[in-house]
Order: structure tokens, then sequence, then C-alpha cells
């Protein structure tokens, strides 16, 4: 083997030492990092059950607006409380009064809705979505009905937990 | 013509004195003390090759547009670090800490008022600037690549803007967190863990604000500046002479006096060799100072109005953010609302992504695309009707668009 070819070979391995060792750096300082904005993905959150009202105080066929104080259910550091609106809604139905906490979350684009006492709907002024009583989407681009919040009753306390699940 | 005879010679000498004069001080001890640094870090090798620079003589006001962009850019910048001076990106003291600048510091009230008149006008020249690219047709070859960095750069912006809008930690900032937020997660398949990942979980919270002040104030900036020099780095490269005011006459013009041309030609020109007819101006001026001049003034003027806009008007504050609001609208800030728009328009289930993702998502590669998609022969914008009209109606969507927002926000 030549000298010249000796050369070349040695060039060879020094330029694919540059190639792993700056992929190996490239890893070291990625995986970390990937591994920390993926992580929010993999938290699971607890969320525990926060008092309401005494749903006695609720009249039938008006959704009625409560704000509740949650914490942020785990999925970060330690800070005051937030409030939520939850709408309580006695539904009359043939047999029996059904009992809903509706998040006042719009499912388009997460807006804050609103009661409408005159138009009888849930409105949202972002985009115009609107929503029957029990959270039914019947106008406007809501894609789905308002969520509704896990709910449990003790006695006549409402508790919700900041769980939303799916509506009617 | 301008590159003839002793007409040039004069120039070449007239040019050589101001920079000497510019670069080298006579006599005394700054003399002996600029050698000395001269001689180890090449100032005058630099400030010649910053100054020593033929652009063209003819659109050199309009083209004073992309300088006051940099400079507005510098503005948002320096006037970014010093709002850090007092905001602190917490949902519990964001809105405290400006609540703190508007009553109780006036100064520093100014600073987040040009902060954000800043970004407004910033809008505004970035518009213009891509608009006097675009009719004139200056993303022809050889810049088509430059034009496409320019609209990354555009994008970028348009990041810092929205990023920017969420860090008051107002019920404004709070709401078009939460609806920016969202959009996400239309996304197919991976809809629900973006969003999850952006807020730093399910819901709204403190680590949501934490991670859209890093992206506004590091990961963004961190990207934008590389770009910007890659931006100044091709237009030094082509000339600055992309325009077809640059060029009346080129095509009456004989063989013989486009080899005359060509030969009087000097760096950075021919920028081409493949390209002769467009490779060098017909008509040259000198960047320091005839178009320094006028970028001065322009930005100068620039600066002014968003001082004045700060003063007078400053930044609004609207009350601390409310995750209970019951009848709060946020509206959009002005130069998303064609995008708030499509959101009304592309309704329910399958739609949404279309308005959302689809519809940007071809309008932006159009943009990027357009010097490959334009295939006209000349540059004058009246000889290009095939890319003039469509773009014309681009630009009255958005603004019908804009309105048709404007108008139902404020009727409600």
């Amino acid at each position: 083997m030549s000298i010249a070819q000796k050369r070349i070979s040695r060039r060879k391995f020094m330029i694919l030492g540059i190639n792993a060792a700056g992929a190996g750096t490239g890893l070291l300082i990625a995986a970390p990092i990937v591994g920390s904005i993926l992580s929010p993905v993999f938290y699971k959150s607890k969320y525990p059950w926060v008092m309401v009202a005494d749903i006695q105080h609720v009249p039938v066929g008006v959704p009625t607006a409560y704000v509740v104080m949650v914490d942020q259910g785990g999925d970060s550091w330690q800070v005051p409380k937030v409030p939520r609106t939850v709408y309580v809604v006695k539904l009359n139905l043939i047999n029996q009064v059904q009992l809903i906490a509706l998040s006042n979350v719009c499912t388009h684009m997460q807006c804050d809705v609103h009661w409408d006492i005159n138009l009888n709907i849930f409105f949202c002024p972002c985009h115009g979505g609107e929503y029957s009583m029990n959270g039914t989407n019947i106008g406007g681009p809501p894609p789905q009905p308002l969520f509704r919040y896990q709910h449990k009753l003790v006695g006549n306390t409402l508790f919700i937990r900041d769980v939303l699940v799916g509506g009617s | 013509m301008f590159w003839s005879g002793e007409a040039e010679l004069a120039d070449e000498l007239q040019r050589s004195a101001l920079l000497g004069k510019l670069t080298r001080p006579v006599s005394g001890l700054m003399a002996t003390t600029y050698r000395w640094v001269d001689e180890r870090l090449g100032v005058t090798d630099l400030v010649h090759q910053l100054l020593y620079e033929a652009v063209p003589r003819r659109g050199a006001w309009a083209y004073s547009l992309g300088s006051a962009t940099l400079i507005l850019i510098v503005l948002q910048i320096t006037t970014g670090i010093f709002l850090l001076w007092t905001y602190v990106p917490s949902t519990t003291e964001a809105w405290q800490s400006l609540n703190f600048i508007e009553y109780h510091d006036e100064f520093a009230a100014i600073v987040r008022g040009m902060h954000l008149w800043g970004a407004y006008v910033l809008f505004v020249v970035i518009g213009l600037h891509m608009v006097r690219t675009f009719v004139s047709g200056s993303y022809k070859k050889p810049r088509e690549l430059n034009w496409i960095i320019g609209v990354v750069l555009f994008l970028l912006v348009l990041g810092l803007g929205i990023t920017g809008a969420m860090l008051p930690w107002d019920q404004a900032a709070y709401w078009t967190a939460v609806v920016v937020t969202h959009v996400v997660s239309y996304l197919p398949i991976f809809g629900t863990q973006v969003q999850e990942i952006l807020r730093g979980g399910p819901q709204m919270g403190p680590a949501t604000l934490t991670r859209f002040f890093a992206i506004h104030i590091w990961l963004l900036p961190a990207l934008l500046v590389p770009m910007i020099g890659l931006h100044l780095i091709l237009l030094r490269r082509h000339g600055e002479h992309g325009s077809w005011v640059n060029y009346e006459g080129v095509e009456e013009e004989t063989e013989a006096e486009r080899a005359q041309r060509m030969a009087h030609a000097e760096a950075p020109y021919p920028a081409l060799p493949s390209d002769p007819g467009y490779a060098v101006p017909m008509d040259l001026d000198e960047f320091f100072p005839s178009q320094v001049f006028k970028d001065a003034v322009v930005s100068f003027g620039l600066v002014l109005l968003i001082f004045v806009m700060a003063v007078v008007i400053g930044a609004p504050l609207e009350r601390a953010a409310n995750p209970a609001a019951l009848n709060y609208v946020p509206t959009p800030e002005w130069f998303f609302l064609p995008l708030d728009q499509l959101l009304v328009q592309f309704p329910q289930a399958w739609m949404i992504p279309v308005g959302v993702f689809i519809i940007p998502g071809i309008g932006t590669t159009l943009l990027m695309l357009v010097p490959f998609l334009d295939r006209t022969p000349g540059r004058e914008p009246w000889r290009r009707p095939e890319v003039m009209v469509p773009a014309l109606f681009v630009v009255l969507f958005l603004v019908f668009e804009a309105l048709l927002a404007v108008n139902r926000l404020f009727n409600l």
C-alpha cells in the first residue's frame, strides 16, 4: 500500500469519526430535550373531587352557573387554584329529573359559552357556536356537544372533578 | 453612462476620499490608536466591505423597506430585552408585573408601548416589503431561494406576534392562548398530544405560559436572527437590483452595448454569467451615502411614529386572566383576523381542519413557490398578468375576510 492510499484511508477514518462524534454529541443533547418536550403527554394527572353546590337550589330547566376553584390537577407545579365555570342543569325528562354538569368550554376553539336566557341556548360569542340545554351542538362551527364534568352526589351536594367527558 | 471614462474615475476618487475620511483619522494620537486597532481587527476593510457597494439609482426609496424591517426587528429585540427588566413569566405574576409597569413606571410603559406598536408597524412594513418584491419581479433568477427565506422570516415574525400576544396573561392573552393551543388539537392523529405538549398538560396552566415565553423570547428569535443573516448575505451576493426598474431598456440594447456594460461590471456583478441581461443594473448609485440616507430617513420616520403611538395610546392591559369567564369575546390581533374568519366559515367535524390547516397551508405553500410558479419572461408587473391578477385577488380576499371578521366581532 502506497503512502497516498494510506493517507486517504486515514482521512476517511477521521471523516467517519467526525460524523460519528457529531451524531453522538447531537443525540446526547437532543434526547433529554425531546423527552422534556414530550413529558406532558405521558404525565398522569390527579384530579380531586371539588364541591359545587346543594342541588336543591338549582331550578329545573334553567342552566345555573357555579364557579368552583380547582387546582391544576397536578399537571405542573403548585399555584393558586384557578376558577372554572360549571353549568348545573336539571333536565326535566318524562319520568325523572336528570342532572348534568356542563363545561362552559366551547368544543370548537374552547372559548367561553354562556346560557342565553332569551334564546334558550348556550351561545359562544367567538365564532357563533350554539348548543341546546343538554349541551347538544345545534348551530355554528362546534363539532361536538359541550363536554360534561365527571360528577357525583353525596346526599344533595354535587361534587365534580376537573375531568371533561364527551357529551350527549 | 455611469461606468465610463473620466466620470467613473472622478467618482471613484471621490468615493475613496469619502471612505478614507470615514475610516482613517488623519493625525495625532487618534490616528496612532486607530492604526494599532486597525492592524489587528481590520476595521477599515470591514467598513469598506459594508459601505462600498454599488446599488441601483432607481427604486431606492422603495428599497428602504427592507432596511426598515431590519431596524424594526432590532427595535423589537431591544425593547423586548428591557421588558424583561420587570416582566415575570408566571400565571400569578405576569399580569401583576405589567400592571405595575402601566401604573407606576411611565418609561417602562413607553417601552412596552413601543414593543407593541413596533410589532404592528413591523407587520405593515414586512407586508409592503413583500409587495414591493413581488410587484417588481425581484424574486426571479437568481433570487428564488432568497424569496423563500423571506417567506420563512415572515412566518417566524407571525409566530413571534401570536406568542407575544399571550404573554401579558390578561383576558385577551389568556383566551388567545386557549384558542391557539386548541387549534393544534385538530391536527390528525397526534392533535391531542400536540396540544398537551404546548400547554404542558391537558389544561391551560402555569407551564403553558413558561412554554410560550421560551418560544417568544428565545426559540423564535434564535431562528430569526441567523435567517436574517442569510437573507442579507444572499442580498449582497446577488446585488441589490432585482427590480424591473433597474433594467428598463435592457431589451433594446445591442449586443455591443451589453458587452460594454458587462465589461465595466464589478463585484458582485455579474450575479450570474448565465443571465447577462439581468446581471448588471443599468444605472448605479453608491450605497453610502445615497441609500443609507434614504434608509435612515425612513427608519427614523417609522420609529418616531412608533414612539408617538406608544406615548399617546400605549399598550392595552385588560383584566387579569379569568378561566371561568362567562361572556368574554377574545378579539384576535388584527393580523390574524382573516384566519379567525376561516374558523367561522369552516364549521363542524372535518371542515375545521380544512379552515385551520389546509387553506392556510395551501396559501403558504403557494407563496413560497411564487418564484417557480411565475414562468413569465419579463419583470415588469404589466407584463406578468398571470401572477399579478391572482395575487391581487388573494390580497382582496384577505382584506375581505378581515372586514367580515371585524363586522362579526363588533356587532355581537
